[in-house]
């Protein structure tokens, strides 16, 4: 039933992780991805863009990921989009930390540009198992 | 290309942009560190500096900088600690910060080092590296490995053949200083030499260097080759004096000596992070921060490059620039302006008045050193082709003069001796005559590469003409220098050369002159001339000390 992956929103604040993960899920996954600068940005222009992954960096900012997801599942239509965190600090109990806040996955920082796409197809199968 | 390869060639270029950015990124670094105030906790600016760390950790080994990255997580957890206790940063801790920042700084720097290295052919460090390395040779063709294998003891290296790849990788386990001649195709992978090299290559920090011997020359199998660590790409049949020549190249100590550069500006300031970017770059700087003694330093220093600002108050850039070239031992000089002028009219102006480049202020460290020493390479190259003899590489006629001119100035000066010695290999004629002027030549090769072997990188050899060298011993007397060469004549007496099936040996007869009996190079050089002439007369192959004018 699992329908194909393409629509990917990545909020992260350096611009440096932008650049190399636009290109590498672009390249790599052949994916169409929207970047956010911030929790808020993404907010603003998820509607617009009607992601079915969200990637979110966890240490930003202002608003950071885990309060930018707690803001994002106030909507209704992405009560249910899946989620994944992207953050150095992955102790096991900070893992199951995110994956209780809503998050099906947790990417370490820094990743590897050469897999990060499809570390991210194997997310987005398993979800739909 | 496929995607995959599109992707990683668009990372290459992601990460040289990132490092790029390195030094302005310390560079705030170090700057929101020093804003910080002494004597209050500042929560925003240490902040700002933990984002900074923060950021730098998280995306330094996705561009490809591990240790950095490694580095910077360390720094940030520091910060963390730091940060939670909400204190003015007493000076010790201050201190620390900074030394971790410098340290970061340092690293990234040693990267784009690691990273020229490989992008160039030969570093001298490899190639010193090497020295007195044994080749291996890896070629299914009996005939041509042997043959190959018999050409190159001949110009004195230790050569071990494999006709299998699995001979050879059961070799390399235990191989360190090899270099190694790889034929690409074999019976059971038409591709097998530059696979096996590959999987060799994995994992060693330096990699073997490797020439590839190939009877196809595509451009697709080329670049796997280079891929593959291959430093060359020959094709068959192979030309010997190509492939010695790339031997001795690697093979060869080369010059310790770091390149020199002269920066004149007014600006103190600027100038010495300048000179702290190429020292760090390994070259050796000078700074003349007053235009009207720069002819003291050119003369003193003897530079490789001149980096000029633009506008000084006694004299500007581009007139200086134009009295440097009048001055003849200048005339091929690179010279670079370096200026915040960003008007391409006033350049191009300046690179008019004898300029070679124009590099405009603010520049990063990295990019500075880069286009420094790109310059020193090429003016290096474009010297080598009016300096050097093409057969040998020696210096010829001229620039040996030249030198011994040089260093008859340097060691009165330092009251220290000299000895010039003619060297002329005995009955050439008939070498040439018996078994051809390709022999001929490798003779004269081998001989000019015995040379250099066995004297020291101070002294200078050239190819006086035909079959005749001369060689310049620094600080060296008559007495000592005729051991010297002595041992050398012996020794090449020894060499067994090769033509066809046939073996023979040729020697040849050396005169000498010592600095303290002769007032200039002309009559230095006569003297070596007519001592040589006596070691001919005398029977040849032997050395003879000219006798001093003093003396006749």
């Amino acid at each position: 039933m699992s329908e194909k992956l393409t629509r990917v929103l990545y909020v992260e604040d350096e611009p440096d992780i932008q650049v190399v993960a636009r290109l590498a899920l672009e390249m790599l996954g052949g994916f169409t991805v929207e970047i956010c600068s911030s929790g808020s940005e993404a907010l603003e222009k998820i509607s617009g863009f009607h992601p079915q992954l969200i990637l979110l960096d966890v240490m930003m900012p202002g608003m950071d990921g885990p309060t930018t997801l707690v803001n994002l599942r106030k909507l209704p239509q992405f009560a249910a989009t899946p989620v994944v965190f992207m953050t150095a600090k992955v102790q096991p109990s900070e893992v199951a930390g995110y994956k209780a806040l809503g998050a099906i996955a947790v990417i370490p920082k820094p990743f590897d540009p050469m897999t990060l796409a499809g570390q991210i197809s194997e997310i987005w199968k398993h979800s739909h198992e | 290309m496929n995607n995959s390869e599109k992707f990683q060639e668009a990372l290459k270029q992601l990460s040289d942009a990132y490092a790029a950015q390195l030094p302005e990124k310390f560079r705030n670094m170090m700057l929101t560190l020093d804003a910080l105030p002494q004597n209050q906790w500042d929560e925003e600016g240490f902040q700002t500096l933990y984002r900074m760390v923060h950021s730098l950790s998280g995306s330094s080994k996705t561009f490809g900088f591990p240790a950095l990255g490694d580095a910077a997580r360390t720094l940030e957890h520091h910060l963390k600690m730091l940060g939670e206790a909400k204190r003015a940063l007493s000076s010790t801790q201050r201190d620390q910060v900074y030394e971790q920042l410098a340290a970061l700084n340092q690293l990234a720097i040693r990267q784009e080092h690691a990273d020229a290295d490989l992008a160039g052919t030969v570093s001298a460090e490899s190639a010193v590296a090497h020295a007195s390395c044994q080749v291996y040779i890896v070629e299914d063709e009996s005939s041509l490995a042997v043959e190959l294998k018999t050409q190159l003891s001949y110009f004195g290296y230790d050569v071990s053949v494999f006709y299998a790849l699995n001979d050879f990788k059961v070799a390399m386990q235990q191989s360190r200083d090899v270099v190694v001649l790889m034929d690409i195709n074999f019976p059971e992978d038409p591709l097998g030499g530059i696979h096996v090299m590959n999987e060799i290559q994995r994992g060693r920090a330096t990699p073997i260097p490797v020439i590839f011997l190939s009877a196809h020359g595509e451009f697709d199998i080329r670049l796997e080759a280079v891929r593959a660590g291959g430093i060359a790409y020959m094709n068959k049949p192979v030309n010997l004096g190509v492939l010695v020549d790339k031997l001795d190249e690697l093979t060869s100590v080369k010059a310790a000596e770091a390149d020199r550069v002269l920066i004149v500006d007014d600006e103190v300031a600027l100038t010495d992070y300048y000179a702290a970017a190429l020292e760090q770059a390994g070259l050796s700087v000078r700074v003349a921060n007053n235009p009207l003694h720069v002819l003291n330093d050119l003369l003193e220093f003897s530079p490789d490059l001149i980096l000029i600002d633009m506008y000084m108050p006694e004299c500007n850039g581009m007139e200086l620039a134009k009295l440097i070239r009048q001055l003849d031992d200048f005339i091929g000089i690179p010279i670079v302006f370096l200026s915040a002028e960003t008007d391409m009219d006033k350049q191009l102006a300046a690179i008019g008045m004898g300029g070679d480049d124009f590099l405009c202020k603010p520049i990063s460290p990295q990019h500075l050193v880069s286009s420094v020493t790109s310059r020193i390479r090429r003016s290096q190259l474009l010297r080598s082709f009016m300096v050097r003899d093409s057969l040998t590489g020696l210096l010829n006629h001229t620039a040996i003069k030249d030198q011994l001119a040089r260093e008859m100035a340097r060691a009165k000066r330092h009251n220290k001796p000299l000895s010039f010695a003619m060297v002329d290999i005995d009955f050439f004629k008939n070498v040439n005559d018996s078994y051809g002027h390709p022999v001929g030549d490798r003779v004269i090769k081998s001989l000019s590469r015995l040379l250099k072997q066995r004297l020291r990188e101070i002294d200078a050899v050239g190819r006086y003409g035909g079959e005749e060298f001369a060689v310049i011993l620094v600080d060296t007397d008559g007495q000592t220098a005729i051991k010297v060469m002595d041992t050398i004549r012996h020794d090449f007496s020894l060499l067994r050369h090769l033509a066809g099936d046939i073996e023979f040996s040729v020697s040849f007869s050396c005169g000498i002159a010592d600095m303290s009996d002769y007032a200039d190079v002309s009559k230095m050089a006569d003297a070596a001339d007519r001592a040589l002439y006596q070691a001919k007369h005398a029977g040849r192959n032997r050395v003879v000390l000219a006798d001093g004018e003093s003396t006749r």
